[in-house]
């Protein structure tokens, strides 16, 4: 019967439409992530692809290990070298851009010199070029005096209790140094913009999922449904299957080709490094390698898409069409950002289900949430929270189809 | 099989659609005779637990229906009066649905749905898309549907509504054949179609069941005769306004009128023998007559 109910809504001409569309959408941002990786050529030619990966993977793992004093001093040393080149001191972009070719390599640990000598919410990409080496000694150091300081700030001083306070200190200690780097623009990349996949797979499923329930209605077919033998009970039973395994398989296809497209073109390199060895990670208090933010992300996103969709199918259920059940996602998903600026809001925007379809984000949030004296980030709540709500919205979508009155 | 409806009403806000109807029902056919609105549907989808009764209950060989659930629909058969298909299932794939979703195994229902096919006449129609169907077809598939659980209980509800009159004599024949053995409910608001294979017939009218007996009986329910005569032109409109017309015949001179009143209207008039279509009439009069005019 499960697989009647996915015939049902693929053998619709619009849900058909609906799958070519997700599948030209997620070759679109294939494109853009693997374009978003880009390699400057010693003639200060940019390019992309599996060529440009290759180079940028040979330049930046002249630098892979651990980030010592060291490596740093040797960065601020090639950093100035190069500053006082022709080519960067010239007004042509063109040489500009052959002098940062040769800063490529160390391109990454620049950044974290930068964020690590900025103030928190500010970055200065010149910061390094001024730094000095007994400075540069204190980098590690430098990230948990830059966290103080801002929480001490005027901004952050009454948003956090002295418990939260303590709790992001704390984890920003517990960071183990030296951190090791590679190469790991895969990683970053698809970090980057699984969101944007995410976000689309939910919103374009939306379409799908609303009809599992309301075609009936729209059909006209729900008076033989609901007075048939099975009708009340095993046939909601499989709907709720047809659905799940409807959101299941195509979401976890989509994530498969994308990482395969993605990983396979800008290769898996660094996957035991630190997020905080790139300009996004640097701040996040959770210490996590980009293998386990991918498995987060992926995970994150599939528990965000089960509960976004199961709403959708519980609505369609109990309103017996796909009008509002197809725009609640895109109102669960746009709404954060017309509200992020209420800061009153900002504790419910933290745990927003949004925040599932893109951990990779997340993780460098500082949403923090006190039960007692306990501290905790957003992150295990909301892994928690939305496999609980939809649990407790299974049963009642079944409860409420199944005692569908036909009028 | 006993299907008693006890007490059993339907209340729409202020609005009573079925009121407080008790009668029972054993195997056999019943057909319920109202014109547009008189709450056969209503009464229907109650008998199907598609609707909970405002008041009353129904008991199937004593057991609440609706308590009974899944065991009840288990001996239901039913064909709405308005309802759709999955317009792009083939009339097979849409029946094997069915099918499952009456808890019948697979390889029971693909002999059976082949055999219902046949029954139909949709044997050659198999592969068509539900979409492409005809509304005749589309009916037999809605019968087909109905019967895929071989149900004691089989409610109809105007099975025969939008069909030509050639099909509609033979989906009555089917209806009549289909109907051994069991308790069948169908409705309609055209006396034909129950005249003749009814073993009982309800006329409903405002959420009640004003009459109900054998054709006979409710022919002989009426307090009135009827009469034809015919009449000249100018006298049409006279008798029109002052008795109740069940038949008008345009003839060259005037009109034959068939008249149903207590007293003779007209010298000329000659008793006829009443027709479960003039009783119809009779209870319904000017809505029911409207309709048999549609019809025609
Ligand atoms: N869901 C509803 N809400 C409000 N009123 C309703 C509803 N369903 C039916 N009614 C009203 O109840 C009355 C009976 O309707 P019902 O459909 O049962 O009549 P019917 O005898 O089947 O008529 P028809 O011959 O036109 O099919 C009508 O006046 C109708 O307007
Ligand atoms: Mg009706």
């Amino acid at each position: 019967m499960v697989w009647f109910e996915i015939k049902k809504i693929f053998s619709r001409t619009g849900n058909k439409i609906a799958l070519l569309l997700l599948a030209a959408l997620l070759s679109l941002t294939c494109f853009l992530t693997v374009g978003s990786v880009e390699y400057v050529d010693e003639q200060g030619e940019s390019a992309s692809g599996i060529e440009a990966a290759r180079h940028l993977r040979e330049d930046k793992n002249q630098w892979a290990g651990e980030i010592t004093e060291e490596v740093l001093l040797k960065v601020l040393q090639r950093d100035a070298e190069i500053n006082a080149s022709e080519e960067y001191l010239s007004k042509d972009v063109q040489e500009n851009n052959k002098a940062y070719a040769k800063k490529q390599g160390f391109s990454d640990i620049r950044d974290m010199l930068n964020h690590a000598f900025t103030p928190f919410r500010e970055y200065d990409y010149y910061r390094v070029d001024s730094l000095t080496a007994k400075e540069a000694a204190r980098f590690y150091e430098q990230r948990v005096v830059v966290l103080m300081d801002w929480l001490n700030s005027d901004e952050a001083k009454d948003r956090y209790s002295e418990e939260e306070k303590n709790f992001i200190i704390t984890k920003y200690r517990e960071l183990q140094t030296p951190l090791y780097y590679e190469y790991a623009d895969g990683w970053k990349a698809f970090a980057e913009y699984a969101p944007t996949i995410i976000m689309l797979t939910v919103l374009i499923l939306a379409f799908p999922i609303a009809g599992v329930f309301a075609n009936e209605f729209q059909c006209r077919a729900e008076s033989i449904f609901f007075s048939a033998r099975l009708g009340r009970n095993k046939a909601v039973r499989s709907k709720i299957y047809a659905g799940i395994w409807i959101i299941t398989g195509i979401y976890w296809t989509v994530i498969f080709w994308y990482s395969a497209v993605v990983l396979g073109i800008l290769g898996t390199d660094g996957a035991e490094c630190a997020i905080q060895t790139s300009l996004g990670g640097w701040k996040s208090f959770y210490h996590i390698t980009n293998l386990q933010n991918y498995f987060l992300i992926v995970g994150g996103g599939y528990l965000g898409s089960l509960f976004i969709l199961t709403l959708v199918m519980f609505l369609s259920a109990r309103t017996h069409s796909m009008v509002l059940p197809v725009t609640v996602p895109f109102i669960l998903l746009f709404l954060p950002s017309f509200l992020s600026n209420l800061p009153v809001l900002s504790e419910v925007l933290g745990l927003w289900p949004d925040q599932l379809l893109q951990m990779g984000q997340t993780v460098c949030m500082f949403h923090l949430y006190q039960v007692g004296n306990k501290v905790v980030g957003a992150v295990p709540i909301i892994m928690i929270l939305y496999p609980v709500l939809t649990c407790v919205l299974l049963p009642l979508l079944y409860r409420i189809y199944s005692r569908t009155e036909v009028k | 099989m006993e299907l008693k409806m006890d007490d059993l009403t339907k209340e729409f806000g202020k609005f009573t659609a079925v009121d407080h109807i008790s009668l029972t029902m054993t195997n056999g056919v019943y057909g319920l005779l109202g014109i547009n609105g008189a709450g056969k549907t209503t009464l229907m989808r109650m008998l199907c637990t598609l609707l909970r009764p405002t008041v009353g209950n129904i008991y199937c060989n004593g057991r609440d229906i609706f308590e009974m659930d899944s065991e009840y629909r288990k001996l239901l058969g039913y064909l709405p009066q308005e309802f759709g298909f999955y317009p792009e299932f083939t009339v097979q794939d849409y029946l094997l649905y069915i099918a499952a979703l009456k808890g019948i195994r697979p390889a029971v229902a693909r002999k059976r749905v082949r055999e219902l096919l046949e029954k139909v006449g949709l044997a050659k129609a198999a592969g068509k898309k539900m979409k492409k169907l005809s509304g005749g077809m589309k009916r037999r598939a809605g019968i087909a549907q109905a019967m895929l659980n071989d149900p004691k209980i089989l409610i109809l509800d105007e099975p025969t509504a939008g069909l030509d009159p050639n099909e509609r004599i033979r989906f009555r024949n089917l209806i009549s054949e289909l109907s051994e053995e069991r308790l069948v409910l169908l409705s309609t608001h055209i006396v034909s179609d129950v005249e003749y294979i009814a073993n009982e017939i309800w006329l409903m009218g405002e959420g009640t069941i004003l009459h109900r007996g054998s054709v006979e009986e409710i022919i002989a329910s009426m307090p009135e005769n009827v009469w034809e005569c015919s009449v000249k032109k100018d006298q049409v409109a006279a008798y029109m306004r002052n008795y109740k017309i069940s038949n008008m015949k345009t003839e060259p001179e005037g009109a034959a009128l068939r008249i149903i009143s207590r007293d003779r209207p007209a010298e000329s008039a000659k008793r006829a023998e009443a027709s479960l279509e003039d009783v119809f009439l009779y209870y319904f009069g000017e809505n029911a007559k409207s309709e048999a005019e549609e019809i025609g």
